[in-house]
């Protein structure tokens, strides 16, 4: 699961030996504009360490390298990939063509490092109107690539906009990410919500996203956790229900039949398939038995 | 060398979990002064760490390392005494 995917600044200690224990599913350690550029090597330095010999708990561990346009990238994925992180998420994404360069420098670090290739993962922000425009093919262009992601101050910025709390400006941003995600068999996250006191913005926001068929959210303080976590897990009732319906299937599975019905109705595999996808955000189904 | 030559490279910041490192040199041998909220419990196991990333580094000239110590644990310091040596050994002063 990704539903929160949290920031940490990577040359601040307390943060990157702290974040997993707010629990959220996964941690981008940010190597790029949380880090000033006199501070790049010792950031470098100390995510090194700290991904080496650091505790994480069950998050999914990622970094945020610097962008391909930057004099830093090339060693941050050396340093990075030789730990063994699940995936890299890389700024500024606008082409097919990014990607495969990423890719021939991780299969390089991997191999030097003796990591199976292809066990790094490509996280892409979109933060340009070319990289969205771009979508599809960028999440289609290497198999590496598990999420696609909307970098929301960029964006405005390139859409010669601002961002709002209201987010018109990414609406419609939002939904080619959602569909170049689906389409190309990857994981849909969300940008980040910049206003860390507004919980009630968090929570609309966050619902809208969920609506469209995001997979999670990327967030800048601990305190949003909880928020985006309530608003991504199912009720009781969605899970009871979820679970009468998958029940309802294994059973009809059992006895052979084609057909299934719960309460005198036929189901049919649409909602099989979404109710399984209930109980794995319910922590009843692993993300492999969802079907 | 010559006074001339004398530099100072620094790594790290005083804040929590955090220390400062200070590599001076050239120095009358290997010189670790180690400071701060740590330092009268840990002084020695610090110190060990220090000269561990030291010899890893392959520092073999006189060095005055000085930590100012706000509860870093052993990966931070490690981490902080590395960037600042590379520093000083690259002339990158600041």
């Amino acid at each position: 699961m990704r539903r929160t995917m949290l920031y940490l600044p990577g040359s601040n200690p307390n943060m990157l030996l702290r974040g997993h224990l707010f629990e959220p599913d996964g941690l981008v350690i940010d190597l790029e504009d949380s880090v000033s550029a006199g501070e790049k090597d010792s950031a470098r330095v100390l995510v090194r360490e700290v991904l080496r010999r650091g505790e994480f708990g069950a998050c999914e561990v990622t970094v945020r390298i610097n962008s391909t346009d930057t004099e830093y990238w090339r060693k941050d994925v050396e340093v990075v990939v030789s730990c063994g992180v699940s995936g890299l998420r890389v700024p500024k994404v606008e082409s097919p063509q990014t990607v495969k360069d990423m890719d021939e420098e991780i299969s390089r670090a991997e191999e030097k490092s003796g990591i199976p290739r292809g066990s790094t993962k490509l996280f892409c922000l979109l933060e340009s109107a070319l990289g969205v425009w771009n979508a599809y093919d960028i999440a289609k262009s290497s198999p590496r690539v598990t999420a696609i992601i909307p970098g929301g101050e960029d964006l405005a910025a390139d859409l010669r906009t601002s961002r709002s709390k209201e987010g018109a400006e990414l609406e419609w941003i939002r939904r080619m990410i959602i569909v170049a995600a689906r389409a190309a068999g990857v994981d849909a996250l969300d940008t980040v919500f910049p206003y860390v006191n507004d919980d009630e913005g968090l929570e609309r926001e966050t619902g809208f996203v969920k609506q469209l068929g995001y997979d999670g959210k990327s967030v800048v303080h601990p305190n949003q956790i909880a928020v985006v976590h309530s608003v991504f897990d199912p009720t009781e009732r969605e899970t009871a229900a979820a679970k009468r319906i998958v029940d309802a299937a294994s059973d009809a599975e059992a006895r052979g039949l084609g057909a299934v019905s719960l309460d005198g109705r036929m189901i049919d595999a649409p909602v099989i398939r979404r109710a399984r996808f209930t109980l794995m955000r319910a922590g009843l189904l692993s993300d492999g038995q969802r079907g | 060398m010559t006074m001339l030559d004398s530099r100072t490279a620094q790594a790290g910041t005083l804040e929590s979990m955090d220390c400062l490192v200070t590599v001076t040199g050239p120095a009358d041998g290997r010189v670790i002064e180690i400071s701060g909220s740590s330092a009268p419990r840990f002084k020695i196991s610090m110190e060990r760490r220090v000269n561990d990333v030291l010899d890893s580094l392959g520092c073999d000239s006189g060095v005055r390392v000085a930590v100012q110590d706000n509860g870093a644990l052993d990966i931070v310091l490690g981490a902080r005494v590395e960037a600042a040596f590379v520093r000083y050994r690259e002339g990158d002063v600041r």
